[in-house]
């Protein structure tokens, strides 16, 4: 392995928080979506990087698998943010609060 | 079909006791089929008016129901001819079978039954053509026969039954009957609270035979009454005396004996006929009939006869007494029937149930011509009750008249009329114990005898004697002759009936020795001559004594002693003091146990308390509900990274 394992994981680590940070932090849906796509990527990367560390082709099956369903998530995710913009006209997340106790 | 399974019972044990001689098995089906018809005649009656009545004509209803009935009657005539003094035991199929319990529809006819059944299908085959009379303006006559029909199939069930708990189930559905009928025009508030009380009343009584069920089936495993009077010798004294005395408790309660007399005056808010139907010929008598079914084991403790006798003799002095001041016409009859009925439970307690079953005929004629001879006075007068608004009636009503002094004549015990005889013997049972306490009870019940003929006559007197202030001709109202025609019938029983049992001496006392195979009965009381000449000559003439002092007393009504007036018409205050023992008492409780226990402490402490404390729970949880997605997500990482940190804190540990 030309990059050490330590560094790939710590890599996967920084992108997750910062995908987290991003769907936490950001009101807007798409850019909600955006972080929750950052922190599947960053999970795919470790995955790949354990895969090579322990050379078992598992990590990288599962990976394409994640590509797979993250793309279809992200689909069936605009089309629902299309649809809630239409509804109701914002794309802030805050004012989907039909739930609030 | 046809078996006498107590028979094979007793067999089975190796040995029968009493005379088994007088359980014949009836080998021919006609006398099982006859009685099932006699029984399922009424019932067939009520069911088809139940059901299909509201589409056939007035007529038809009414025909159907009295059909019913003069069918039975001639069923009961039948079965008397046929098994003659016989004792049979039939079953007609099982009702419950369930291991050591078994109980079936089965009859036991012996000469009792069948002279009962006899006499109950009669009068209320008169009392049915009577009520056709009677109730001719009311639309509901078919509500009425039906329960007619469904109360005669109820007392022949208790008449006729073997088992006990099929005696219970005409003993319940008499009550139910009852309070039906008591509460018949329910309209007004105080017929139905009649109704109910007299359920109630009734009830109280009808848990001690529950009870005792109960304990026949511990000490017997059988309710056959046959196999129980052939077994009484297995059961020790103390616990006959127990049954002997619930048996006597229930027979209080449906024959309105005291301590539960009560509902007996206020059962007069039914229509008449049903006061003669129930609460003098039939009904009433149901309670002393269970006592001289099951006679045998009453018999075995000589302490509950004593009881008994004593609570028949004192009931009727009592109502005697309470007769004496009732100013409805109605009532004063309700009263001499407890009384009546009092002397017939005395009778058992001195241990002549031939005399209690003597009195018993009688009293059903008399006291059911007597009911419906009011009746029509009552219908004369546009539903007047009270006596003292009446008089003049003997010009103006001749016919009902004369039945009403007929009635009122055997209910004196008028020498040689029907009650004379009939009383006379069971007095002279009381006497013949020869013990002070009977004789206690004796001097008892010869005083409520003298009191009998003085509310007899104060009764027939103030009703039918002229007096100026009476009714006038103009103020009568029509009533059909027919309601008068149908009690000639009972007005030549009622005076004739002493023939049945005459004295002794005649060599012709024909009721007692028909009667003899009935287990405990005694043909004759074999009293010394000169004592029962004594006494029979004694009453006699004191009973003609009374009448003629009471005609004077009540030429014109008397006034003044108005404490005593008071007394007894309330009826020595009995009910209220039940209102205020037991009733009162009975209220605070339930009221307290309603607006405190149930309202304050269960509703709005326990269950709206409870209920209060868990929107505010939830109010708190729904806090962390704030509806914006990042919270949820700031949560969701921040449980993530625990759950993690303690994963990964347990894995290097």
């Amino acid at each position: 392995m030309l990059v050490p394992f330590g560094h790939l994981l710590i890599l996967a680590g920084v992108l997750f928080v910062m995908g987290a940070a991003c769907a936490v932090a950001r009101r807007n849906l798409i850019m909600i979506l955006i972080g929750v796509e950052v922190m599947l990527n960053a999970a795919g990367i470790a995955l790949v990087g354990a895969s090579l560390r322990w050379l078992q082709l598992d990590g990288q099956a599962f990976f394409i698998f994640i590509l797979a369903v993250a793309a279809s998530e992200v689909a069936v995710g605009l089309a629902l943010i299309v649809y809630c913009q239409r509804r109701t006209g914002t794309l802030d997340a805050d004012r989907y609060d039909l739930m609030k106790g | 079909m046809v078996r006498s399974a107590h028979l094979t019972q007793a067999e089975a044990c190796g040995y029968i006791e009493g005379p088994p001689a007088l359980i014949v098995m009836d080998n021919s089906a006609n006398l099982t089929i006859i009685l099932f018809l006699l029984l399922i005649f009424p019932l067939a009656g009520a069911v088809i008016n139940a059901l299909v009545g509201r589409f056939l004509p007035r007529r038809a209803v009414e025909a159907l129901a009295c059909a019913a009935i003069l069918a039975s009657l001639a069923m009961a005539g039948l079965a008397l001819a046929k098994a003659g003094e016989g004792t049979f035991i039939l079953k007609f199929f099982d009702w419950i079978v369930a291991g050591d319990f078994s109980s079936s529809f089965s009859v036991c006819y012996d000469p009792l039954a069948g002279v009962m059944a006899l006499m109950v299908t009669f009068v209320s085959g008169l009392i049915h053509l009577y009520s056709v009379a009677f109730m001719r303006e009311d639309e509901d006559y078919r509500r009425y026969f039906v329960y007619l029909n469904l109360f005669v199939f109820a007392m022949l069930v208790i008449t006729l039954a073997d088992s006990l708990i099929f005696v219970y189930l005409g003993w319940e559905g008499v009550g139910f009957c009852s309070y039906a009928l008591i509460g018949f025009w329910y309209r007004d508030p105080a017929n139905a609270t009649a109704g109910r009380k007299a359920f109630i009343l009734t009830r109280i009584g009808d848990a001690a035979f529950g009870v005792a069920l109960a304990l026949f089936f511990l000490f017997f495993q059988n309710f056959s009454i046959t196999y129980i009077n052939g077994h009484i010798s297995s059961l020790n004294i103390t616990m006959a005396t127990i049954l002997a005395l619930l048996l006597l408790w229930a027979a209080a309660g449906k024959s309105a004996q005291l301590p539960l007399s009560v509902w007996l005056p206020d059962a007069m808010a039914g229509p008449t006929p049903v006061s003669a139907l129930i609460h003098a010929a039939t009904m009433v008598t149901a309670g002393v009939y269970l006592l001289m079914r099951l006679f045998p084991l009453v018999q075995m403790s000589p302490l509950a006869m004593m009881v008994i006798a004593g609570v028949g003799a004192v009931t009727a002095l009592y109502a005697g007494f309470s007769a004496c001041t009732q100013t409805d016409i109605k009532r004063v009859l309700a009263y001499s029937t407890i009384s009546q009925v009092g002397y017939m439970i005395l009778a058992v307690g001195a241990g002549d149930i031939v005399g209690g079953m003597f009195h018993l005929l009688s009293h059903a004629f008399f006291k059911a011509l007597l009911f419906m001879a009011a009746g029509c006075v009552i219908q004369a007068l546009a539903e007047e009750h009270n006596i003292f608004k009446m008089g003049n009636l003997h010009r103006l009503l001749p016919g009902v008249s004369y039945l009403f002094l007929a009635g009122s004549l055997c209910l004196s015990a008028f020498p040689l009329l029907g009650g004379y005889f009939s009383k006379d013997r069971i007095l002279l049972a009381t006497f013949l114990h020869y013990d002070p306490i009977y004789w206690a009870f004796w001097s008892i019940a010869v005083v409520g005898a003298l009191l009998t003929p003085f509310y007899s006559f104060r009764l027939y007197f103030l009703v039918f004697n002229p007096r100026p202030d009476g009714p006038r001709r103009e103020d009568l109202k029509p009533f059909p002759r027919f309601m008068t025609w149908v009690l000639w019938p009972l007005m030549l029983l009622a005076l004739g009936d002493g023939v049945l049992n005459l004295p002794g001496s005649y060599g012709k006392n024909f009721l007692g020795n028909f009667l003899a195979p009935v287990p405990g009965a005694r043909p004759s009381l074999n009293a010394p001559p000169w004592l029962e000449w004594d006494m029979r000559f004694g009453t006699a003439g004191l009973v003609v004594v009374v009448i003629i002092l009471t005609y004077f007393v009540y030429r014109r009504p008397p006034s003044g002693w108005a404490w005593l007036n008071e007394l007894l018409s309330s009826g020595f205050y009995l009910d209220r003091l039940y209102l205020k023992l037991i009733a009162g008492p009975y209220q605070v409780m339930a009221r307290f146990l309603w607006r405190e226990v149930d309202e304050r402490g269960l509703d709005r402490g326990l269950y709206e308390g409870s209920a209060a404390g868990l929107h505010t729970l939830s109010g708190l949880a729904g806090l962390w509900t704030t509806g914006r997605l990042s919270t949820y997500l700031k949560m969701l990482f921040l449980g993530l990274t625990a759950l993690f940190a303690a994963l990964a804190i347990s894995w290097y540990w």
